[in-house]
């Protein structure tokens, strides 16, 4: 593996050093305050398990009401239509965009789900001595972090179309509480990623494992 | 550094106040399903004709333009005849479903009445409910086919007219009161089995006490033109029953108070005004009459009068039974008599009591005749009247109705008597009468020509002369005079004698050859009344 074996390099904290959030200089443990930049300092983010876990689960119940109720209505001649994720992707087929039907799936559908269930088995693979595919989890955490704010391209598009189909009595949009849970499940989860430490991953990495 | 500023390094293991968040999602989320849970209504099930218009996730249910809910599914009904809409109502809509509740589509709808339902044209139609308020609840209906003209549960009077013919009244016309509308016509309805048409009809609570048993409906549509025995009448209604039809009620003169109605009642429908006058009593005796006439003028609907005072009218002319019967039979009319018209009550009681009158009456002399009404219409109607000289007869029956005799009169009667004046005339031998009277005149004639005969004159003189003479010997005071006197007087003593003896001799004959036995006085026996 090139030559980055954890065992062998050690983690700053295995040194007995602390590194910088803000600044990331490495401090002496024993050190309460960043001697160059004045931030705390924490060996590792605080309860970062605790708090990705929490935010994620907060992520996945955020995401049933945010495919159950509608997450736009139409009003068209004083008709309203409303319109859930999944029936707007099922419309969609139904009319042969499927490109589009596609883009919407994967942002909408299949990302939360991924970012939801990598960060859950992130979280869970973290706890206890479960020290496998090291690289692997990391690779999948930078692209959870990466993918997940693309999520929100269909709170976007909801607040889009809201703002500009304003046609009077002839048709309207509106947004449905759908699109509130899904932009605070996006919001949240991206909180969940960025509260999850990836160096949590190599401290599993005993010292003396190599 | 000072030594106070190191930092203990410590493992931390408290529960971070992160899980502050999921718990409130979780809260929030759990809330909702309860509220959700808690809101929801009943679900019921509409029947209806065709899903035309009803779109489940889409269509609204709505009280007063309020939405209480909304169609979730429409299926094809277990008959495959017609589509069953199942809606989702909001809790507060549940006391609304009741056993009356009705339910019908709101389509854009254009009528005589005008034009309801534009908002539909664009949202598309939504299903109204009408609350209910009979006891029972239910949860499954059948819808209306068209929107009731009065929705259920609306204050008001529902009665029921039954009349002959549809004319121009359709459902959603109004019902006047003096030419104010004061309710609507709710149905119409084709009765097959009586062949009568069936308005259902709703009279505003407002109005409510204006029906009354005694109020009667007539049709007042259009304008009619009638030629009866009264004479010529055109009628013409408002210029809103004119386009679009109606129906007026109000109370005919000299009506009895009526009672107040109840819902169901069932009232006769007039074709029009002057029908109600000619008959406006429910309670009517059917007699037949039996003209061994002519009826020509007498039509369906002319007036039965008593001495001038209309008291029923002639309902038929049973013209198949002429046809049937043999040549010269009389010819059966059928009349009807109003006990109301009499003062009598207009219900069973009034009826007999009709019944019996005319028995009587008949038995007493009454009968019936055709006269004319009308001169210059020839149109006739029935009177009855007491007849003295006519031979005693009493009712009769025709085919199981009462009749009462008649008299042939009028024009036909007097044909019939100067026939027979004329017939006699005929049969007198004038020309043998002429012939001697002629040779009665040539004998006077000859007389007269008699020197005799002209000395007459002469000779009568002197007899009355003479007669002069012996009158004076007849004066008040000669002897002659007394004389008579006496001989009269005596004359008149001598009459009684006879007559007392007459009356002996009447009462007793044998008293000529018996003495005489005085017997007691007869006296009644007591104690019998």
């Amino acid at each position: 593996m090139s030559g980055v074996n954890p065992g062998a390099v050690g983690t700053a904290a295995s040194q007995g050093r602390v590194s910088c959030h803000q600044c990331l200089k490495l401090s002496d443990k024993t050190e309460t305050k960043c001697g160059l930049c004045g931030a705390r300092l924490h060996s590792r983010i605080p309860d970062s398990r605790e708090r990705t876990i929490a935010l994620t689960l907060t992520g996945a119940l955020l995401y049933l009401p945010a495919n159950a109720l509608p997450i736009m209505t139409t009003i068209q001649l004083g008709d309203p239509t409303e319109s859930t994720i999944l029936g707007g992707i099922l419309l969609l087929l139904h009319h042969g965009e499927y490109p589009i039907a596609g883009v919407i799936f994967v942002a909408s559908v299949m990302v939360p789900i991924a970012k939801l269930l990598a960060l859950g088995w992130l979280s869970w693979s973290i706890a206890g001595s479960r020290g496998i595919a090291h690289h692997q989890r990391t690779r999948l955490y930078r692209m959870t972090e990466l993918i997940g704010k693309w999520s929100m391209t269909d709170v976007f598009v909801v607040a889009v179309l809201v703002a500009l189909i304003q046609l009077g009595g002839l048709l309207e949009i509106r947004p449905g509480p759908a699109a509130v849970a899904f932009g605070v499940m996006v919001v949240v989860t991206m909180f969940a990623a960025e509260s999850f430490d990836p160096r949590l991953i190599w401290d599993q990495e005993g010292p003396g494992d190599g | 550094m000072a030594e106070v500023n190191k930092a203990q390094v410590s493992e931390k293991k408290r529960t971070s106040p992160v899980w502050i968040v999921p718990a409130v999602a979780l809260l929030i989320g759990l809330w909702m399903l309860v509220d959700a849970y808690r809101s929801q209504g009943p679900l019921v099930e509409i029947q209806f004709p065709t899903a035309s218009g009803i779109e489940p996730g889409k269509t609204k249910v709505k009280v007063l333009d309020v939405e209480v809910g909304e169609v979730s599914s429409v299926t094809l009904g277990e008959d495959l005849k017609s589509v069953v809409a199942t809606a989702r109502l909001d809790k507060e809509a549940e006391p609304l479903l009741r056993e009356d509740t009705q339910f019908w589509v709101v389509t854009a709808r254009f009528g005589v009445q005008g034009i309801s339902g534009i908002s539909t044209i664009l949202s598309g139609g939504y299903i109204q409910l009408a609350p209910g308020e009979a006891p029972g609840e239910r949860r499954a209906f059948v819808g209306l086919p068209e929107p009731p003209v009065t929705p259920a549960g609306t204050p008001g009077l529902k009665i029921e007219l039954v009349g002959d013919e549809a004319g121009s009244i359709v459902a959603g016309d109004p019902v006047l009161h003096k030419g104010y509308p004061v309710g609507r016509i709710e149905s119409a309805k084709l009765d097959v089995g009586t062949e009568t048409m069936r308005y259902a009809v709703f009279i505003e609570a407002e109005y409510e006490s204006l029906v009354t048993s005694a109020t009667r409906f007539w049709n007042a549509s259009g304008f009619t033109f009638n030629a009866t025995a009264d004479g010529i009448q055109l009628e013409a209604g408002s210029m809103m029953t004119l386009l679009m039809g109606g129906v007026s009620f109000g109370e005919p003169a000299g009506m009895r108070p009526g009672q107040s109605v109840t819902d169901g009642m069932s009232f006769k429908l007039y074709p029009d005004y002057p029908s109600v006058n000619r008959a406006p009593h429910r309670e009517v005796v059917e007699y037949v009459l039996r003209f061994e006439q002519s009826i020509r003028g007498l039509s369906e609907g002319a007036s039965v009068e008593y001495r001038g005072i209309p008291v029923g009218r002639v309902e038929d002319i049973l013209i198949e039974d002429v046809s049937m019967a043999g040549a010269g039979e009389p010819i059966p009319v059928l009349i009807t008599l109003q006990p109301g018209r009499l003062f009598l009550s207009d219900d069973a009681a009034g009826v007999a009591q009709l019944r019996k009158a005319v028995s009587n009456s008949v038995t007493l002399g009454m009968r019936a005749s055709l006269a004319t009404g009308s001169l210059l219409t020839g149109k006739k109607y029935v009177s009855l009247d007491m007849r003295s000289h006519v031979p005693r007869q009493s009712e009769g029956t025709y085919k199981g109705r009462p009749t009462i005799p008649t008299l042939t009169s009028g024009l036909d009667g007097l044909e019939v008597q100067v026939s027979e004046l004329l017939q006699k005339i005929n049969e007198m031998p004038l020309e043998e009468f002429v012939v001697s009277a002629t040779s009665l005149l040539d004998d006077v004639g000859g007389l007269m020509g008699d020197p005799a005969v002209k000395q007459l004159p002469a000779s009568l003189a002197g007899t009355l002369a003479a007669l002069e003479q012996t009158l004076g010997s007849l004066s008040s005071d000669s002897a002659l005079q007394e004389q008579l006197q006496i001989t009269l007087e005596e004359l008149g003593r001598s009459l009684v004698s006879v007559r007392l003896l007459a009356d002996t001799l009447n009462e007793q004959p044998n008293s000529l050859l018996f003495t005489q036995e005085r017997r007691p006085d007869p006296v009644p026996p007591e104690g019998s009344r």
